[in-house]
């Protein structure tokens, strides 16, 4: 399914023209190259649309306000964190292209304005995670600190039933091979101590009766796990490239 | 499905959430205190489990909406009809989950999730609501008014949002529903703080972005910016404290309250305290019962410059 993309804009060639002494000739709308892209995979917006956080994705119209929104893109000033770029990407399946993201699309803070303002419906936020998902659960992606960090999360609360913060802390610190230097460590121990508020470890809080709904839910998220694995085919090599 | 707004539920239940039983625990407590002062009542959810926030999502769909369920399904085992969450990432996800079971084999799904994990099932029914709306909605800016013994005059306050308060409307029925707050341009928040005598900071434009808090450890350089883009507002607009409505926000922003003052300066560091602390505070409570020391930021140490004991 090869998709053209030419000119739109009438040739304005300009043979010796010298402006300041300067030769400015040649063609002077040729800012939009003429290239075909080959191999594009339909595979991913197959995977993605039939994902329960991806199944808005195709309402999209591209109209781009969910970019002009996005915290990242706007206040933070990320140009490359652009959300319609990324469906537009996975709905015409342009796999090279998108790969060049995988380091940008897991960074969704899921503040929500797009999926707050777009007129379509889309829910963007959802579906930006659901394209980082396939590029992890594909391997074109390595497993992001985001990925780490919503494994490490999910973990925790499904021990008890109830988040032990402190412990997720120290989890996902081990996880980056990052470490708070012990002092900080000490001195914020003992001010939660003082307030009542170290519940970590054999103090924190848990949920009566929490053990079946435990062993269910850790089954349905493996489960859920090896389905993505088991629907996403391997991007292809060498798809999407151009010539 | 959002249930509609204002069922006749004297008494909703209350879903606490993980982070208001430990690090946020000051907001839970000034909250209650609140709470009483205005004669409101909430029944806490019993054996609640955390909702998921956003994160188990990415994961699985099916455990991200059974988490929040199960909590519901609790609240209407005890007859409920409203549930009101502190934590503005639990409003989130309590309501997606509403969201979410309106249809129905999704629903008939999570439902034998429940069954087999031993919970009730949850047929929707539970309209969610922020403790901000709930607080405005139920006693309102004349009442809060009346109950305040010492104003909080001559304190700017920089009201903040932050994210999943209004966000996303297709969930939280903010800006939906009748008496709802405006989601592009919330306004509860500054009046319950005017109510108890500050001066809010108007022109404070930094009201609803996001915190950072989704990335706090897994993308510290962008949650610091965020935090400090925040106070920087926050200071621009002449603010002398952040109220807070969500307890990520909160310890996003202390957190990370070190790395802000090395990498933008100490003149934009801002002491941030929840806005039922504020409030306790206006209506009689010292600053410990109001457990402003516990707050990473100190705010105590701020408003006892300013004469607050």
């Amino acid at each position: 399914m090869p998709i053209v993309e030419k000119s739109l804009v009438e040739v304005d060639r300009n043979d010796s023209v010298k402006l300041d002494g300067i030769d400015v000739s040649g063609d002077w709308s040729a800012f939009l190259r003429s290239r075909v892209v080959a191999d594009l995979d339909p595979c991913i917006l197959d995977w993605v649309k039939d994902q329960p956080l991806g199944s808005t994705i195709t309402r999209c119209w591209q109209c781009g306000t969910c970019t002009a929104s996005c915290c990242l893109h706007t206040d933070y000033g990320m140009a490359e964190f652009n959300p319609r770029y990324f469906l537009y990407l996975a709905k015409i399946g342009y796999a090279t292209e998108l790969r060049r993201y995988t380091n940008t699309i897991w960074r969704c803070l899921s503040c929500n304005k797009c999926v707050e303002r777009c007129p379509k419906g889309v829910k963007v936020e959802e579906v930006v995670h659901a394209i980082g998902r396939y590029l992890r659960v594909t391997g074109a992606a390595p497993e992001s600190p985001a990925d780490r960090f919503d494994r490490a999360f999910t973990e925790n609360l499904l021990d008890r039933g109830i988040l032990d913060e402190v412990a997720l802390f120290r989890t996902y610190e081990r996880l980056e091979g990052r470490r708070t230097p012990l002092r900080e460590m000490l001195r914020m121990g003992v001010r939660l101590f003082w307030s009542g508020r170290l519940r970590t470890g054999p103090f924190a809080n848990r949920t009566r009766g929490w053990n079946r709904m435990r062993e269910v839910l850790r089954a349905r998220l493996a489960e859920d796990e090896r389905r993505a694995l088991s629907t996403a085919s391997p991007v292809r090599a060498g798809a999407g490239g151009t010539r | 499905m959002i249930a509609a707004r204002g069922v006749a539920d004297p008494t909703p239940a209350y879903y606490p959430g993980c982070s208001l039983d430990g690090l946020g625990n000051p907001y839970e407590v000034s909250a209650r205190q609140v709470l009483a002062h205005l004669g409101l009542k909430l029944e806490r959810i019993v054996d609640y489990n955390c909702c998921g926030a956003t994160e188990v999502k990415n994961l699985s769909h099916d455990v991200s909406l059974a988490l929040p369920s199960r909590n519901l399904a609790l609240a209407r085992a005890r007859d409920h009809h409203e549930v009101v969450a502190a934590c503005s990432g639990c409003v989130y996800s309590l309501a997606r989950a509403n969201e979410a079971i309106a249809d129905e084999p999704t629903r008939m799904r999570i439902n034998a999730l429940l069954e087999e994990g031993g919970a009730p099932t949850y047929d929707g029914g539970a309209s969610v609501q922020h403790l901000l709306e709930f607080i405005y909605r139920r006693a309102g800016p004349e009442r809060v008014r009346a109950a305040v013994r010492r104003p909080l005059t001559g304190l700017t306050v920089a009201p903040y949002y932050g994210c999943l308060y209004t966000r996303p409307r297709c969930y939280t029925g903010v800006g939906k529903l009748a008496g709802t707050d405006d989601p592009i341009h919330p306004h509860f928040l500054d009046e319950l703080l005017v109510a108890c005598g500050a001066d809010v900071a108007r022109d404070f434009r930094a009201k609803t972005i996001c915190c950072g808090g989704g990335h706090a450890l897994s993308d510290l350089d962008v949650s610091v910016a965020f935090s400090a883009s925040i106070l920087a507002e926050a200071r621009r607009a002449g603010a002398d404290l952040v109220a807070t409505i969500c307890p990520l926000g909160e310890i996003n922003i202390e957190n990370n309250l070190d790395r802000v003052r090395a990498a933008y300066g100490a003149e934009v560091v801002r002491p941030v305290a929840y806005f039922t602390q504020l409030m306790s505070l206006a209506f009689g409570a010292s600053l410990r019962e109001a457990r402003l020391a516990d707050n990473f930021s100190r705010p105590d140490r701020l408003l006892r410059s300013r004469g607050f004991t």
